[in-house]
This record gives C-alpha cells, sequence and structure tokens, in this order.
C-alpha cells in the first residue's frame, strides 16, 4: 500500500478559496453574486436581541403575583426608560404607595400573573460579518450570508489566538529559523501582520500588543508563555473569541521550534500585500484552523510547485513529523512498510520511513506525520 | 480610734476569772505569746492574719476572737438598747397594769421607762470581743475574715485546755486590713483563665496566619441547604423557632445567628421563611438579621418583615401557635434552634407529623432527647454555640472555638487526673493524696 | 425502551436470528461487528471500520456504516451490501443479515440543557436523567445556582443545544419558580444546533400542576412535550419517563436533522440509541443479572464517561473536558502537572513535557512513539479517570432532601442526605474502555492505572472491553438480550484478573497482610506484604481461593482486620495485591515518589 489517508496543513501558493460568511441569526444580506467585495467590506448585517432585564414586580411593590397585571402603568410592548416606573401599589386608602422603577431601559415584553414578573428587552444590536477576503460574490444565501471566491496565496497554522485581523505583511525575522523577539518589533509595524521565524517569546506578544499589530505569525510558541499572555492555562483547544488585544498564529507547534522554510519564503513574497487572518482553531468535530490569507493579483503567476493528491501519504511526499522524538522535523516519505512494527514505547503501529531534510532517515508511526498540502 | 481599748477594770476582772480558772483546773494553759495580728497578704482587704507562738502544752485548741468594727460596735450597741427598752417596757407595762392603771397611762409610763432604759443602755460596756473561731493545737496562725477595711481591730487569742478551760488570753496589736491589688486564693483561677485567654489568641492568630483548623462535620448544619432547598421544592415555607426565650439568653442569641444563615439560603434559594417568635426583642432582632441576610444574597427585594412575628409571651400560648400553624400550612422544614422547655415534643412531634425536614438545637439537656427522636438533625449543646464559628469559617471564630476547645481539655485533664490522684490516695499513696489534696484545696477552690 | 420516532419496528423472533449486524457512528470513526449464531450461542465475529462520514464533504452518515459494513462482508466472506447500498435482509444461506442496529454519538452526541428549581435537588434529576439517557449536559440552570437572572438568560442565549429538559417542584409543591426557570428559557430562545428552521424540544417533566402555565409560556416557537415529573415527591426519583423521551426526541428531532440519518434509521430494526445510553443499558443489564456493584469508565479523547450500577441504581457522568488528545491540555491544568508527574517513574523535563501535552492537544491523532512519551501518556490517564471518578462520586448520591426517621440512638451518628453511594468496598466489576486503556501495549497497564486511578478496595475484577463493543450489545440487548448477553460474557469483557487491596493507612514498611492464594491448577502461593508493597501473582486457571488476613486496622470486606475467603478471577494478567493502602496517600514531590513507583513499576511488570 504506497498510500494512506494523513491530515495535512495547507501551505500553497495559489488556491481558489471559497469562503462562507455566515450570520450568527436571519438577517439581511447586503451584496449581490457577482460583486467584487473588500476583504473589510460588510456582506451581511443582522441585529441580535436586546439583553433580558427581568424585575420582579411583586416583590418590588410587596403584593402578591396576581396582582401584578393589574398594578402596572406600562402595558406590554411599551418602550421603557431606565428609572421610569413599572408599576405602583395601591397602598393603604390610597396612601404609602409603593413604585417599582425600572432598572434598565427597553421594550416591556411580557407580565407574568404567576411569578409578578417583567420582562424588559434592551435595545438590539447589531451583527455584521465581513468579507473576510478580497474577492467576488460567488452565492447570496438569503437572510443568512454569501460565499466569496478568491484566487489566494493560503497559509494554514496549526494553532491561532484572537479572531479576525487584516493588515499588510510585514517580514520580522529574515530567516524561518530565527527567534521573533520584542526586538523585532517596531512602530512601523502598527496595524501589521508581523511574520517572524521559530518561536515567538512572551515579550515579543506584550510588545506587539502594546505597538498595536494587527496579528503575529511565527513558528511555535513556548506553552509557558502562552499562559503567561493570556493570563490563564488553555485547556481545550477551542479559539478565535479570545480578547487579548492581539491576534496571532503558530505554524508549526509548541516549543521551540523553526517555520517552515516553505512557508517563511512563501509569507514573504508577499510581503507588503495586504492580508487577512483569523486564529480561530477548533481541534474537534468540525475542524477549523488558523489561516493568513493573501488574496492575488488576477494576473499573478500560478505556483510551480509540485502537486501531491490530497491527503494521501505517497513516496516522496513532502511532511513534517508531528510528534516527540522526532518532533518538528520535516522530510519525505521514502518507504512504507505493510506489516505493523513494535514502536520503542511497546505497542504496534504501521509505521513509515522518513527521510529528514538534514539527510538521516527514521522510522516513525504513521499517525505521527503530517502532509505539508499544497 | 475610739474605744478599742479594753477598760482596765475589765481586764482586771478577765484576769481574776482567768486566775480563779486557772486555779481551779491545776493545769490551765499558759496563754500564746507574740500574738500579732497584721493585713492578710493578698486580698480584697477584709481579713487579718493572727499569728501566735507557744510551747503548745496543754493545749487543746485555739479560741480567736476580735473586737468590733466602728459598724458593728454601733449595731450592738442599738441591739443592746433596744434589747433594755423592751424589758423596761414589758417589765414597767406588766406593773402598771397590775397596779390598775388605765392602758394609756399603763403605755405611756411603760414608754418613759423604755426611754429612760434606752438611754441608760447607751452608757454601758459592752462585751468588747466577739468570737470568731476555733484553731486547731497545733495552728499558729489564723485568718480572722469577714472585717471592714475602714476599722482597726484587735485579736485576742485564747488557749483551751484539754478539760475545756480556757487559758489566759492574749491580745494582739491594733491593726487594719487592707486591700491589695490581687486575691491571691484566686491565683490559679488566674492562671487557668489567662491559659484559656492565651490558647484562644493563639489559636486566633494560627487561624490567621492560615493554619488549617478542623472542625468536625456537623450534619444539622451541613442539612440547612437541603432543607431550605426541600421547602423550595415543595413551594411550602421553612418555620423557624427561635426558642422561647428572650435575647439575654444565649440559646436565643446563638439561634438566631443560624437563623441569618437559614435565611441567606432562604434567600437564594427564594423560599419563605417564616419566624414566629415569643417575645418582642427577639422578634426585631429576628427581622434585622433576615434583611441583613437578604441583603447580603442580593435579594433585597424578596425580604418580608411580615413572615417574621410576635405571637404571645406565653409558653403555651405559643406552643398552640406554632402546632396550628404547622398542621394548616403544612412547613417542609421545620428548623428549631434556641431554648425550649415542654414545648419541644409538642413541636417536633407536629413538625414530623406533617412530613417536615427537622432541624434541632439547644442547650436545654433535657429537651434533647425529645429533639433527638422527632427530628432529622438535632445539633447537641456545644455543637449548637459552635454553629456560629462553623458556619462562617472565619479565622477568628474558628481560633476561638479551638482555644475554648483547649481549655475544656485542659480542664478535663484535671478531673482525670483528681480522680485518679484521690483513688490513689484512698488506696494508700500519700503523695497521690498530697496531689489531690492540693487540686481540691489550691487549684479548684480557687 | 420505548417505541420511538416515526417508524414502527418489526417485532422480532429471536430464535430465527442467525446474522447480526451492529454499528456504533462514532465522531470520528464508525465501527461495526457481526454476530453470528456458531452453535447454540452467539458469538461477534468480525469487525470493521471507516471514517464516520456526518460532516463534508459527505454529509451522509450511511456512506461510512456502509463502508464498515463492507469491510466486514470481505472479512466475513459475506455479502450484506447490495449493489444499491443497501443492507440485505432478510438473511439467506449466503448473504444479508437478520437484524441491524446502530448507536450514534455523532456530531458530538446529543447535547442537552437542563433547569430544575434547586440545584441539589430537581435539577439534580434533571441531570441524571440527561446523563442516563446518553446525552451530553452542556449547562443546568436552576434557582438557586448563583447566577443572576440576566447572567442565567445570557447562558441561555449563548448555548445551542438539541433539547432541553426542565424539571421542578414536587407533585402540587412549587409552581412559581418553575414557571419563572420557563419565563427566562423561553425569551432567551436558544438556539438548536442543526438547521435554523426546525422547533427546538423542550420537556417538560416538573410539577404537573405547573404544566398549563408551562405549556402557555412555550406555545410559540417550540416543541414541548410533557411527561411525568421527575421528583413526584422529594423521596423518590422517576426518571424513566423523561428518559423514554428523551430518546424519542433525539430520533424524531435531532437524529432526523443530522445528515444522512433519516436513512439509517429507515435501516434500522431497533431506535437508534445515543452510543453512552445503551452502554448504561447493557452495564445495568448485567449488573441486574449477577446482582453485581460495577463501574464502567469509557475514556475519549475529548471526554470521559463514568458509568455505574450500585444496588441497581444506576448513574452516569460525561466529565467534558477529560479526555485523551483534544482535552489532553485540561486535564493536566486541572490536575496540575505535579500530580501527573507523581505517575511517572522517569526523570522527565517539565517544561518539554508541557509543549508536549499542549501539541497533542493541537494534532490530537497522534501515538507515543518512545516508552517515555508512554509512560506519560499513561501518567495523564491516571488523572483524568482520577479526576472523572472523583466527579462520578460526587453525583452519584442518594437524594437529598428526603425526611429521615432517627431514634436516640442516633445523637451521635446522624448522617447527612445526599452522600455517594458509590462504595470501592463494595465495586465488584470494574471496566475499562477508551484508547489510552484498550490499546494499551500490555495488559498490566492497563490494570495499573484502573487500580491507580479508582483505587479499589478489597476485591474488584477488573476487566477491558476488547473493542468497545458495549454500545451494540445495548441495543441488541433492547431487540435479543439473550445473544447481548452471550456476547458480552465471551468476547465483549476481557478479565484483566483482581485486584486485591485492603482499605486502611499504616506507616511503610509495616505488615499489611498476608494471603494464600490456591489456584485451580498449580501449586498455592503464600506470603506477606508490607504495607506499601505491590506484588502481581500471576497463575493458571480461570479463577483462585483467595485467603486474606490482614492486620489490625486494614480491611477487606469483612471489617478492619477480619480474614476474608473469596473466589478471584485470575484473568490475563493474575491477581494484583496492593498493600498501599486506601485512601492512597503518594509523596507530594516528584522525587519522592520516582524510588516508590519504580518499585510499583517492577512489581506489576509495567514496561518490562
Amino acid at each position: 500500500m504506497a498510500k494512506a489517508y494523513t491530515p495535512g496543513l495547507k501551505v500553497t501558493g495559489r488556491i481558489t478559496y471559497r469562503v462562507r460568511r455566515s450570520l450568527p441569526i436571519h438577517g439581511e444580506v447586503l451584496v449581490k453574486v457577482g460583486d467584487r467585495v473588500e476583504a473589510t467590506q460588510v456582506v451581511a448585517r443582522t441585529y441580535t436581541d436586546g439583553d433580558i432585564t427581568p424585575v420582579n414586580v411583586a416583590n418590588l411593590l410587596s403584593v402578591p403575583a396576581g396582582d401584578v397585571p393589574g398594578l402596572m402603568l406600562k402595558k406590554q410592548g411599551d418602550l421603557v426608560a431606565a428609572g421610569e416606573i413599572l408599576a405602583r401599589s395601591k397602598g393603604i386608602f390610597g396612601m404609602m404607595k409603593k413604585d417599582a422603577p425600572s432598572p434598565a431601559g427597553g421594550v416591556l415584553e411580557s407580565i407574568s400573573s404567576t411569578t409578578g414578573q417583567v420582562i424588559l428587552r434592551g435595545d438590539r444590536q447589531p451583527v455584521d460579518v465581513k468579507a473576510f477576503v478580497t474577492g467576488r460574490v460567488v452565492e447570496v444565501i438569503a437572510n443568512d450570508g454569501a460565499v466569496i471566491e478568491a484566487d489566494v496565496m493560503l497559509v494554514q497554522g496549526i494553532f491561532g489566538i484572537g479572531g479576525e485581523a487584516f493588515g499588510p505583511i510585514h517580514v520580522a525575522c529574515k530567516s524561518h529559523d530565527e527567534r521573533l523577539d520584542a526586538s523585532h518589533l517596531t512602530t512601523a509595524m502598527k496595524g501589521a501582520i508581523v511574520v517572524g521565524g521559530a518561536r515567538m517569546t512572551v515579550d515579543a506578544l506584550r510588545k506587539a500588543r502594546d505597538l498595536g499589530v494587527a496579528a503575529l505569525v511565527s513558528g511555535g510558541i513556548d506553552d509557558q508563555d502562552l499562559k503567561e499572555f493570556l493570563g490563564y492555562d488553555l485547556g481545550v483547544a477551542i479559539t478565535g473569541s479570545e480578547q487579548v488585544g492581539l491576534t496571532f498564529i503558530i505554524t508549526e507547534g509548541f516549543g521551540d521550534i523553526a517555520m517552515a522554510e516553505r512557508t517563511h519564503r512563501l509569507l514573504s513574497s508577499h510581503a507588503g500585500e495586504r492580508a487577512s487572518v483569523n486564529g480561530a482553531t477548533q481541534i474537534r468535530a468540525g475542524v477549523m484552523r488558523p489561516e493568513i490569507v493573501v488574496t492575488l493579483a488576477a494576473d499573478a503567476p500560478a505556483s510551480a510547485e509540485r502537486h501531491f493528491a490530497e491527503g494521501s501519504l505517497e513516496l516522496g511526499a513532502p511532511l513534517r513529523i508531528i510528534r516527540d522524538p522526532y518532533f518538528g522535523r520535516l522530510g519525505t516519505v521514502k518507504r512504507l512498510p505493510h506489516e505493523p512494527t513494535v514502536l520503542g514505547s511497546g505497542s504496534k503501529a504501521r509505521v513509515l520511513e522518513v527521510q529528514l531534510d538534514s539527510g538521516e532517515s527514521v522510522i516513525v508511526p504513521r499517525a505521527n506525520v503530517e502532509l505539508i498540502e499544497g | 480610734m475610739r474605744e478599742i481599748r479594753i477598760p482596765p477594770s475589765q481586764a482586771i476582772v478577765a484576769g481574776a476569772l482567768a486566775f480563779a480558772l486557772a486555779a481551779l483546773a491545776v493545769a490551765a494553759p499558759p496563754p500564746p505569746t507574740n500574738v500579732v495580728a497584721e493585713d492578710n497578704p493578698w486580698d480584697d482587704g477584709s481579713a487579718l492574719r493572727v499569728t501566735w507562738t507557744s510551747d503548745g502544752t496543754d493545749v487543746a485548741a485555739w479560741r480567736i476572737r476580735r473586737t468590733l468594727g466602728e459598724e458593728e460596735r454601733r449595731q450592738q450597741r442599738e441591739r443592746h438598747q433596744i434589747e433594755a427598752a423592751a424589758q423596761a417596757y414589758a417589765t414597767a407595762l406588766a406593773a402598771a397594769k397590775a397596779a390598775g392603771q388605765a392602758p394609756e397611762d399603763a403605755t405611756q409610763a411603760a414608754t418613759a421607762a423604755a426611754q429612760a432604759a434606752a438611754t441608760k443602755a447607751g452608757g454601758d460596756t459592752l462585751d468588747p470581743f466577739m468570737f470568731v473561731g476555733i484553731a486547731g493545737a497545733s495552728d499558729r496562725s489564723f485568718v480572722v475574715e469577714g472585717l471592714d477595711g475602714e476599722s482597726s481591730y484587735v485579736v485576742s487569742v485564747e488557749p483551751r485546755g484539754a478539760d475545756g478551760g480556757y487559758g489566759e488570753a492574749a491580745i494582739s496589736a491594733e491593726a487594719q486590713p487592707a486591700q491589695q491589688l490581687f486575691r491571691g486564693d484566686r491565683l490559679w483561677f488566674g492562671i487557668m483563665l489567662f491559659g484559656v485567654i492565651a490558647m484562644i489568641l493563639g489559636c486566633v492568630v494560627a487561624a490567621r496566619n492560615g493554619v488549617k483548623m478542623r472542625i468536625r462535620r456537623i450534619a444539622g448544619l451541613d442539612a440547612i441547604d437541603e432543607a431550605v432547598g426541600r421547602a423550595t421544592e415543595m413551594g411550602r415555607p421553612v418555620l423557624f423557632i427561635p426558642g422561647i426565650q428572650d435575647m439575654d439568653n444565649v440559646q436565643t442569641v446563638a439561634g438566631v445567628t443560624i437563623l441569618g444563615r437559614v435565611a441567606k439560603t432562604a434567600a437564594e434559594y427564594d423560599a419563605t421563611i417564616e419566624v414566629p417568635t415569643a417575645r418582642s426583642l427577639v422578634m426585631t432582632a429576628c427581622q434585622d438579621v433576615v434583611q441583613s441576610a437578604y441583603y447580603e444574597a442580593g435579594r433585597a427585594d424578596a425580604y418580608n418583615p411580615d413572615t417574621i412575628r410576635y405571637i404571645t409571651d406565653e409558653q403555651f400560648g405559643f406552643a398552640a401557635y406554632a402546632a396550628g400553624r404547622m398542621v394548616r400550612e403544612k412547613p417542609a422544614t421545620c428548623i428549631y434552634m434556641g431554648q425550649f422547655y415542654a414545648e419541644s415534643l409538642l413541636l417536633s412531634e407536629n413538625g414530623n407529623a406533617v412530613g417536615a425536614i427537622q432541624i434541632a438545637g439547644t442547650g436545654e439537656t433535657s429537651q434533647l432527647p425529645f429533639f433527638v427522636a422527632a427530628c432529622d438533625y438535632t445539633l447537641i449543646g456545644e455543637e449548637f454555640f459552635a454553629a456560629s464559628a462553623y458556619l462562617s469559617r472565619e479565622p477568628l471564630q474558628m481560633g476561638s472555638l479551638m482555644g475554648q476547645d483547649m481549655g475544656k481539655a485542659m480542664v478535663m485533664l484535671l478531673v482525670v487526673i483528681g480522680v485518679i490522684c484521690t483513688t490513689a490516695g484512698a488506696l494508700g499513696s500519700g503523695q497521690a493524696q498530697a496531689i489531690a489534696d492540693f487540686l481540691a484545696n489550691n487549684v479548684l477552690k480557687s | 425502551m420505548s417505541s420511538a420516532g416515526h417508524r414502527t419496528y418489526p417485532t422480532i423472533d429471536p430464535n430465527s436470528i442467525r446474522w447480526i449486524l451492529a454499528t456504533d457512528c462514532g465522531s470520528t470513526t464508525t465501527k461495526a461487528i457481526l454476530i453470528e449464531k456458531v452453535g447454540d450461542e452467539y458469538r461477534q465475529t468480525q469487525r470493521g471500520e471507516a471514517p464516520t462520514t456526518v460532516e463534508e464533504p459527505f454529509a451522509d452518515v450511511t456512506v461510512g456504516v456502509v463502508n464498515a459494513l463492507t469491510e466486514i462482508g470481505e472479512l466475513a466472506g459475506r455479502r450484506f451490501i447490495d449493489e444499491h447500498g443497501h443492507i440485505i435482509r432478510p438473511a439467506t444461506e449466503k448473504e444479508g443479515c437478520d437484524i441491524y442496529i446502530s448507536t450514534s454519538s455523532a456530531g458530538g452526541g446529543l447535547q442537552m440543557m437542563v433547569a430544575g428549581v434547586v440545584a441539589k435537588m430537581s435539577a439534580e434529576s434533571a441531570k441524571r436523567a440527561a446523563l442516563g439517557a446518553g446525552a451530553i449536559v452542556m449547562d443546568t440552570i436552576a434557582a438557586n445556582d448563583k447566577r443572576k437572572p440576566h447572567e442565567q438568560i445570557q447562558r441561555i442565549r449563548e448555548l445551542r443545544p438539541d433539547m432541553v429538559l426542565i424539571s421542578g417542584g414536587t407533585d402540587g409543591g412549587n409552581t412559581q419558580q418553575v414557571v419563572q426557570i420557563a419565563e427566562r428559557i423561553a425569551p432567551a430562545k436558544p438556539r438548536p444546533r442543526f438547521g435554523g428552521e426546525y422547533q427546538l424540544p423542550i420537556i417538560y417533566a416538573g410539577n404537573k400542576e405547573a404544566a398549563p402555565q408551562v405549556r402557555e409560556i412555550f406555545r410559540n416557537g417550540f416543541d414541548l412535550a410533557v411527561v411525568d415529573n421527575l421528583r413526584p415527591v422529594l423521596e423518590r426519583e422517576n426518571l424513566g419517563p423523561a428518559r423514554d423521551k428523551i430518546h424519542d426526541v433525539f430520533l424524531e428531532h435531532v437524529m432526523a436533522h443530522a445528515p444522512g440519518y433519516d436513512k439509517l434509521i429507515s435501516w434500522a430494526d431497533a431506535p437508534i440509541m445515543p452510543t453512552p445510553g445503551a452502554v448504561g443499558d447493557i452495564l445495568q443489564r448485567i449488573a441486574a443479572r449477577d446482582k453485581l456493584n460495577a463501574v464502567c469508565v469509557d475514556i475519549g479523547g475529548a471526554t470521559t464517561d463514568v458509568f455505574s450500577v450500585f444496588d441497581g441504581v444506576f448513574n452516569r457522568t460525561v466529565s467534558a473536558n477529560l479526555g485523551m488528545s483534544y482535552s489532553i491540555s485540561n486535564v493536566c491544568a486541572e490536575a496540575t502537572m505535579p500530580n501527573v508527574l507523581r505517575w511517572v517513574h522517569l526523570d522527565m523535563d517539565e517544561r518539554e513535557l508541557r509543549n508536549r501535552v499542549k501539541n497533542k492537544m493541537i494534532r490530537p491523532t497522534t501515538i507515543p512513539q518512545t516508552l517515555e512519551a508512554l509512560v506519560f501518556e499513561q501518567a495523564v490517564a491516571r488523572e483524568a479517570l482520577r479526576l472523572a471518578y472523583q466527579q462520578h462520586k460526587e453525583f452519584a448520591t442518594s437524594l437529598k432532601g428526603v425526611q429521615t426517621q432517627r431514634t436516640v440512638g442516633d445523637v451521635f451518628t446522624q448522617d447527612a442526605g445526599g452522600g455517594s453511594i458509590v462504595d470501592n468496598m463494595r465495586l465488584d466489576l470494574l471496566v475499562a474502555s477508551g484508547g489510552v486503556l484498550s490499546h494499551a501495549p500490555r495488559m498490566e497497564q492497563t490494570a495499573s492505572m484502573l487500580i491507580d486511578s479508582f483505587e479499589p478496595e478489597g476485591f474488584t475484577t477488573l476487566a477491558k472491553d476488547s473493542i468497545f463493543m458495549m454500545p451494540h450489545l445495548g441495543v441488541l440487548a433492547s431487540v435479543h438480550p439473550e445473544a447481548a448477553i452471550h456476547v458480552f460474557e465471551r468476547d465483549c469483557l476481557i478479565i484483566l484478573g483482581t485486584c486485591i487491596a485492603p482499605r486502611g493507612e499504616g506507616k511503610f514498611g509495616k505488615p499489611c497482610f498476608s494471603y494464600r492464594i490456591v489456584p485451580t491448577k498449580g501449586t498455592a502461593v503464600t506470603g506477606a506484604l508490607n504495607v506499601g508493597d505491590m506484588k502481581l501473582v500471576r497463575l493458571e486457571g480461570e479463577t483462585a481461593q483467595v485467603e486474606i488476613a490482614p492486620e489490625r486496622g486494614f480491611d477487606v470486606g469483612a471489617g478492619p482486620g477480619k480474614p476474608v475467603t473469596r473466589t478471584a478471577k485470575v484473568g490475563t494478567v493474575g491477581i494484583v495485591l496492593d498493600a498501599r493502602g486506601r485512601p492512597l496517600q503518594l509523596p507530594a514531590t516528584h522525587a519522592e515518589c520516582k524510588p516508590l513507583l519504580q518499585r510499583w513499576t517492577s512489581a506489576l511488570e509495567l514496561y518490562a
């Protein structure tokens, strides 16, 4: 068997990229099929329901819940401002009346005679969805969103933090194995997507945040640095919604590890061009990897790299070893033995022989390699 | 100082009498020598200590007498005058009646005679000494107690012979008792007090510094959440009775502390809490505590003071109300925390009958068996008072609880030592008996 | 099992069944097994696997099912799938099968939100019902969960559950707060996970007197079902109706909206069950039949499920973020690295390990290549299992809020309600499944992981589910109990051995117990162990007669210091004598732990 299925990350100079941009709830799509859109352009918009504030009027007035509807000064559907009186008790002989003021503004949604509770709904909040990539609208899904297509350079990272960010690519590290330190960052990088080399340090992350860098991309990060920067130990790899003032993506993995040279070269070749990045990562059902996308000019040359069938392990295919003891090493498939082999750990697994870029060849389980797709 | 000197005539009489007695009983004991009265040290100024020397021949005991204080003398004279007047009155009245005088005249005459007798008696010389006590033959000192710090006293020591006759007395110089800063006889009490205080402070400091204090699980207090939860699920009220005594009763105070916790839980669960009280002051206190518990739980709007009511001071009137309330409202949870008497079983049996979870706590030992039998959980004696530390887990309270427990342990240890030594003493060990005596006479007496 | 969904299932004559196919559609793999009647008994003969195809590009779960069944067909030399891609039924001499059944946990399984009035009472019952039905409980809303109403509402809005279960109030009890909870859920309009169009199913199992108001609140935009109260009185829990309803709704709504499931439902001869629900069913059946107390653990990549049956009471917990790949980083965060390293007998660099943990998290499919990596992974597994079991013990409790009767004799022994019903001393059978346990290179490692993390006491039989067949058998048991039990006993469980561990603590080095083991074959073994020792006794034969005479203060089931004689299963590993004491106390630092670990590791021949 010369082929084996194994997942991989895309690092490609040219690919037709389709992205579906959807609203979380139904709303209005602002573009139509065929439109050219900019990455930061809003393609769909909707409003979420406002925040809900329950007010226990029965308790505020010290009356039984059943009396509440009769004591309301406001009707269902009325607009109420914060502090406005919602209901007033009858008091004793018209004296000692009690008021129930509204703690928040909004629309009075319901009045309950069982619980004596009144529900206020706050103002609607707009939710915008941007195009993410500069490209062409190829499909509009009514009330939901649009599909945008573009020819792009695409680099998938392995792990990221933070949401979507946009900016020009700025190469900070000249070499793919140079550590990304605070000293690499300058004020000129404000709003840019900064490409590093090997591990990014916590100082670099902090400085980047202070400078207002849009995103950092580098080979690896130390877990300790990540913990220090986030302020907590990340438990599950579902990210994208962090509010840390910065998006950052690692392309290889955790530890002191250099960015694949090809990735670095590819990103460097687009220096100065506007890129879109998304740090959102989800490594469970519905896998999501962080991405760096640059829309190519229409006349850009096609990538000259050799193509392998997607997701299959063939002799000669470029790959990355993704588990110790050879973690992070790159190489090509040299041999795909049939029979399961006993590993150092004592378990039996199917393996392959990898010709490392450094010249030697090693045996690793098939589960521990990742194709570099292009 | 007035009238402290013994009139010479009397001294002569006394001397003559003693001589006569001595002549009668061939071997009258010799008088003591060096009789000195001085202030008894380390006391509150109400005692003199008299010491004397003697070769001790033929002495069976010592009779101790002292002069009177100013106030005592006044009172003695008054008593003497009243006695004389009464006697004169009676004599005169009888004489006048016998003489056939009209009753009015007789009374008048008797009154006059009484007045005259009183005036005359005012001039009488009275016995300056009063009996204080008997000291043993081998004793050479005696503490004269019950004195007045304002007066000076003379103490007389008389030997008593084997035949019961008294020998010649010797008297001390005048002395006045004085008050000192500390009472020596309370030394051991002081030591123990400071010991307990030190333990409490030590534990509080330790607790503040993060030393872990373990407190035994008290199921009854842990069950509060569960009990209030039950009331919530069943949509019924929680009934809390803080005993039937007033706020000056420590058990009521403990009960109200626990009420604070129960009310907070009730506020969080949004359950209704009813607190009938038997004292108006307790009602006010409960309202305060419940209100602040609701504030603390962030449910100020849900607080309703109307459910905390004063019923009656009358023990069985209150019990009747509470029992009736239980039957009508069928509370899901009943909590009794405070001082209870005969109504304990009335309440808890009713609660049990309506199917409530019941938690009781009281320091009243006679009621505990009833609560234990009828309730789901019972806090027993000390558990009840430890509740506030248990519930708050505050270092200050935990430390003081711990310190108090150590103090109790110390007392228990003394008792055990005493029991062992007394037993050993009874079996013939002199040393053990000495320790037991020391414990009983010095340590525990204080 | 209720008849669920929009199709009726044929009645099955157990005697005519010869070929049974069962699949379990997991999130990543669809596993199929073939059960055949061999002579008079049923045996599992073949198994096949294929990637699950719920997501793009296939978006049809049956593709994976057909692939897995095709593989089985190839292995068995029998055709099960016809040229149209359908299962051939009924069986003939040469092809097809008699029954096809399936479970499913694809797409993250059944995700529910539950609500109740008091967190430890009706809300807990609701959670128990949902977990027992095989759901993952995303959140539990209760009137006293310390969240403010708007925080609760915010949370409800963020979640996208498959369905919601609402409970609260005894019958005739609390109405107000039950309605209040409903009033919070309704305006928050939680959106279902699959498809924006269908109405969110809500199951109401609370105070029946509040049902009309609840109906009113959920009149529009929801699909409300009212079933019997979970806690009609606080003294009794009535989970059955709610659990059945959850299964029905799962099939009718949730499954029907997942890609390809309509086809799968039409193929199956029994209602499709959520995978964990099926595991619970088979465990309950076995426990009831053999009068056992059993615990079963399934440690996966993302979650760890623990099932227990004690005195017939079933409990299940899902520790959502304790797993060996996606959640491995969370295990290390929750357990803390020093605790993980307690189980490592080698020197390792902590900083390096932290990076490795994260790398496993982002590349979950990798496997340990070196011994060192395996040792570390098994150390993490021990902590994950320990934490999961701890959570399970805290959840599996007796009912709270129950009135208790006491006598004066109880003065000093008042126990609070709601104590854990999990008692390791009374545990008879401990079953392990899930990658790290069932694929450990040596069975001794599996046994050791179970012993270290569950700390069984007394006599406990250890077993592993060879290929995680329990879900299949759970469904099969609902249509053909006999076949399910046959297969469970013959093929499903691999008995590892028996762990014998006294309860009690003592100083390491002091005598703990003496033993005499008489196997059915071979010679008797006698000896004595000191506190802190472990010993593996390898024996021949299936069972052995074991006599244990514990020292004072140590209890092997008959009370402290009392000797016990019992028959123990020998299994593939043997009898593990564990004199480390219970609860297990390990030194705090790695340096102090290491020599002990090395001793135990060699005693059990873990990494020989």
